[in-house]
């Protein structure tokens, strides 16, 4: 007697149909799918499909806006591909689980590190619904609705991710434009901090690349109308920018993707989240502790989990259940691998050759680089002499991905003719020397 | 039976204890906005890290390790071929902002992604952007509320059973909706208080089925009838879609919006958390209030789509979890009509099968037939002054993860267990035998269980007391 047959017949079944007698008929459907594939053939038709693709080895690119092409070690790459990693789950059973949990409190521990805030949860999706945990966050410190402040100067994905999220909320979100350097518009800022003001958000490097400066402003104003500050910056960039609790931030949000993890079309990244101390308990997600087991021997668990959803439900701080940690420990992985000081020798490769770029280009006839006079970090915008559209066309042809348009965006259409143009350490001159002549060409 | 599970046991330092105080060299930034010190990332041969790794992973147990029954997160074996082909480069190392010319394959699997989906789902059209169950949850509770806000009309309420996964009426909440949970009778829907509950108020209704309690709700239809009839919207959790796959579907169910977790029934791996990805699939009507973009398909020319009529614009940023995408479509064509009809028959049979076995030790609830999982109760574990909890670590030691513990709430000491069609007759065997051994231990083993595991009991208080949640917080 087959397996099968003999769990039948322990069930006293006939039939598997007979495991099905609790759906109603009316509601029976057929799957209308293809029959499967061998593991042969489907690898051979996925792979056929994914061949139409042209991958940054093939493309001479300069994209970034949010997701970095870096260089990743292939130690990284082996190290989240354990299967007692990639095959776990929430480790809700922590003797059986300390791997993960304590490789997660590195993770923790490095982002703590780099944005001086101690308290890191384990993973928001990404960067803008970070954002957006982070404004809803900022009205429970408060306990009360009212306005936040976002600049202007930030990505066109974050603006809608906020209104969603903050639907049914008392949170009204107000607008803060850029001045003519691309930094957020200080005098606006200023008068539109009220009373009513829950908070403000600055980003750094913010959407045009661009580093705000006199840091401590933002702290100031934030410690004159009491309200909480959100920073959101580039985690290899902290290496060697003063971080966000230097100059005040209550939160410290952002995008680890540059730190291990592939661009991978967007997704999966991970969406970084610190918070002062002193608001733990108002935290989002999952938050490994550290503490000792009934020996005495340090161990790490989930910790605080009265705020979260299979605990508290509709009282939880958050309802993220499912989140991004294989990616955190990409990051953290990637940290250690390549070690404090090789993070910042890549930050700063990044930094010397996007500079090194940016004066090429403002060389060539018709372009301007940067765009907006200010410090940037591996990030900048380009005026281009003719629409930005018409120049991509050109230069795709060639397998030159300049950059994204920036001119084409809703929330950019009042700026010129505008490219954005990211460099890091996978751009060889050759690249550089390639973009430059090609840029020459489809202008000339 | 005796356990002969051992976990590695290593003493392992944290690497970030390592880091020293150091200067930057030749810091390019400018003086104002540069660190002074480094940030506390110390330096440490590469091999070392990755023995240190190697060594944590030695210390983790995952479904590859064992059986992993969780209740409600569905821990079947995750196929290596979709692992390989997600780390093929032209699926890693594409950028979301590249020509769409240059990206064809990936939207051609993106699009008949959305295809079968809406296929497995009854569904009209899918959003392959959010990015877990949850997040999946939010995306539909955001399209309900837009679509009474076009027909102007103010719903405040959505209504949940007592039986919801957490997650559920946290998204409730997160929208500023009031929520309304109606206490389950006989472990299903009470129609009767459903009716009740459901009026003028009511913008949306949340349900899984079969439920947290393994129960299918055979009364499906006549739920969507009673929130339609009150203009509500039926939202379908899609967490246990392992069990009905090839049997029925949310469509016909007449429900309006539901989920997908890739994660779970297409078997793209849990990540120790995560990634997983939650499309949203939506009936007709509601098509035009999908989150941008949604992959289109012109001729032989595949287009990202941002016009859509009513969209709600978006939910995260760019385009959802890819290369988890790209897994469970692998998946999905690996198995195809046949394999996911069989899935569904083995995962209901292996529940049912292990349900039975473990009847005799524990205490099961409500009525027998279940679906992909089950949920009993530990409380015989009080009369050794003991709870569900002791039972659950005891099960470590034994080379088992445990099932989900006190969910759903409303079995006292539950055990909520889903073995999912890839164990064999032998694992379940197995796994009946350890709780019938278990049950037979004196107290004080029970009690001071685990011992075989990287670590003994852990002290969960202390945790919350001292908060201590990174090296820097540390005193």
């Amino acid at each position: 007697m087959s397996a099968e047959n003999e769990m039948l017949d322990f069930l006293g079944l006939e039939d598997k149909e007979e495991l099905f007698e609790d759906i109603p008929e009316m509601i029976r459907t057929d799957l209308d799918i293809p029959e499967g594939l061998s593991e042969r053939e489907v690898m051979s038709e996925v792979k056929g499909k994914l061949d139409k693709n042209k991958d940054l080895d093939e493309l001479v690119s300069f994209l970034g806006a949010g997701i970095y092409d870096h260089y990743v070690p292939a130690a990284v790459g082996e190290i989240i591909g354990q299967s007692e990693f990639y095959t776990s789950y929430t480790p809700y059973q922590a003797e059986i689980s300390q791997g993960l949990l304590q490789a997660l409190f590195e993770y923790q521990s490095l982002i703590a590190e780099l944005t001086g805030l101690g308290a890191v949860n384990t993973s928001m999706y990404d960067h803008p619904t970070a954002l957006a945990e982070a404004v809803l966050m900022s009205s429970r410190i408060q306990r009360k609705g009212g306005k936040f402040l976002i600049p202007e100067n930030i990505h066109w994905d974050k603006d809608p991710v906020l209104d969603n999220y903050l639907r049914g909320s008392d949170i009204d979100i107000e607008k803060v434009s850029f001045d003519d350097d691309g930094k957020i518009d200080r005098d606006e800022l200023r008068s539109k901090l009220d009373e009513d003001v829950l908070g403000f958000y600055v980003e750094t490097p913010n959407i045009f690349g661009v580093l705000e400066r006199d840091l401590d402003t933002f702290k100031k104003l934030k410690e004159e109308n009491d309200c909480i500050l959100v920073v959101g910056s580039e985690p290899m960039l902290l290496s060697l920018m003063r971080s966000p609790a230097d100059w005040g931030a209550d939160i410290a949000i952002g995008e680890s993707q540059p730190l291990g993890i592939p661009p991978s079309f967007g997704g999966p990244t991970v969406g970084i989240f610190a918070s002062h101390e002193d608001y733990i308990r108002k935290m989002p997600g999952r938050i490994i502790g550290e503490t000792e087991d009934s020996e005495g021997k340090r161990a790490y668990c989930m910790t605080l989990q009265t705020r979260e959803q299979h605990i508290r439900r509709e009282r939880a701080t958050s309802n993220i259940c499912t989140n991004q940690s294989l990616m955190a420990l990409a990051s953290a992985a990637y940290t250690y691998v390549r070690g404090g000081t090789g993070i910042e020798e890549i930050a700063k490769e990044n930094y010397e050759k996007a500079h090194d770029l940016a004066d090429r280009i403002d060389d060539i006839e018709g372009f301007e680089a940067p765009y907006f006079d200010s410090e940037f970090y591996n990030e900048f915008t380009v005026k281009v002499p003719e629409d930005s559209e018409k120049v991509f066309e050109k230069c795709s042809k060639r397998d030159v991905l300049p950059g994204v348009a920036l001119d084409k965006k809703e929330k950019f259409r009042s700026l010129p003719d505008l490219i954005l143009v990211a460099v890091t350490e996978m751009n060889t001159e050759e690249e550089m020397d390639v973009l430059v002549e090609t840029l020459k060409e489809v202008v000339a | 039976m005796s356990s002969e599970y051992r976990q590695a046991r290593y003493d392992e330092e944290l690497l970030i204890e390592r880091g020293e105080d150091k200067q930057i060299e030749n810091n390019p930034l400018p003086s104002d906005i540069k660190r002074e010190e480094a940030a506390g990332i110390p330096d440490i041969p590469k091999h070392e890290v990755v023995r240190y790794f190697n060594r944590l992973s030695q210390m983790n147990y995952g479904i590859d390790t064992g059986l992993y029954p969780l209740g409600s997160c569905t821990m079947k074996y995750n196929p290596k071929f979709t692992e390989q082909i997600a780390s093929n480069t032209k699926a890693s190392r594409i950028h979301p902002y590249q020509p769409e010319d240059t990206v064809q394959g990936t939207l051609e699997i993106m699009y008949e992604l959305q295809e079968l989906l809406a296929e497995l789902g009854g569904m009209h059209s899918v959003t392959l952007q959010p990015a877990a169950g949850a997040h999946g949850e939010i995306t539909g509770l955001m399209i309900a509320h837009q679509y009474h806000k076009d027909n102007d009309e103010e719903r405040k309420e959505v209504i949940i059973p007592d039986t919801a996964h957490g997650t559920n009426p946290a998204s409730v909440s997160m929208l500023g909706y009031d929520l309304v949970e109606i206490p389950s009778k006989e472990g299903c829907m009470d129609l009767e208080a459903l009716k009740e509950a459901a009026g003028e108020k009511t913008a949306a209704f949340m349900i899984t089925n079969p439920n947290t309690l393994g129960l299918f709700e055979k009364d499906a239809c006549e739920i969507a009838e009673i929130i339609h009839d009150a203009g509500g919207l039926l939202y379908y959790d899609g967490a246990n879609l392992n069990a009905i796959m090839g049997k029925t579907d949310p469509g016909a169910m007449n429900f309006d919006i539901m989920h997908f977790n890739l994660h779970k029934t297409f078997s793209t791996p849990h990540g120790g958390g995560g990634p997983g990805s939650g499309p949203v699939g939506v009936n007709e009507e509601l098509a035009s209030y999908l989150p941008v973009p949604i992959v289109e398909k012109e001729g032989d020319t595949y287009q990202l789509d941002y016009d859509l009529e009513k969209s709600i614009g978006r939910v995260k940023g760019i385009y959802g979890n890819w290369l988890v995408l790209l897994k469970a479509y692998t998946y999905i064509k690996y198995e195809g009509k046949d394999g996911l009809e069989e899935v569904t028959e083995r995962a209901v049979l292996n529940s049912n099968y292990l349900r039975k076995k473990l009847q005799p030790h524990l205490d099961l609830p409500y009525r027998e037939l279940r679906k992909h999982e089950f949920v009993m109760s530990g409380k015989r574990m009080k009369d050794k002054g003991l709870k569900t909890t002791d039972l659950a670590k005891r099960l470590l030691d034994y080379g088992f993860h445990a099932p989900t513990i006190y969910f759903p709430q409303l079995v006292d000491e539950a055990l909520m267990i889903e073995p999912t069609e890839t164990e064999t007759k032998e694992t379940l065997d197995g796994f009946a035998e350890a709780i019938e051994s278990i049950m037979d231990e004196d107290e004080e083993v029970i009690g001071e269980a685990p011992q075989n595991t990287a670590v003994r009991r852990v002290d969960e208080t202390k945790a919350i007391r001292d908060s201590v949640l990174s090296y820097k917080m540390r005193d």
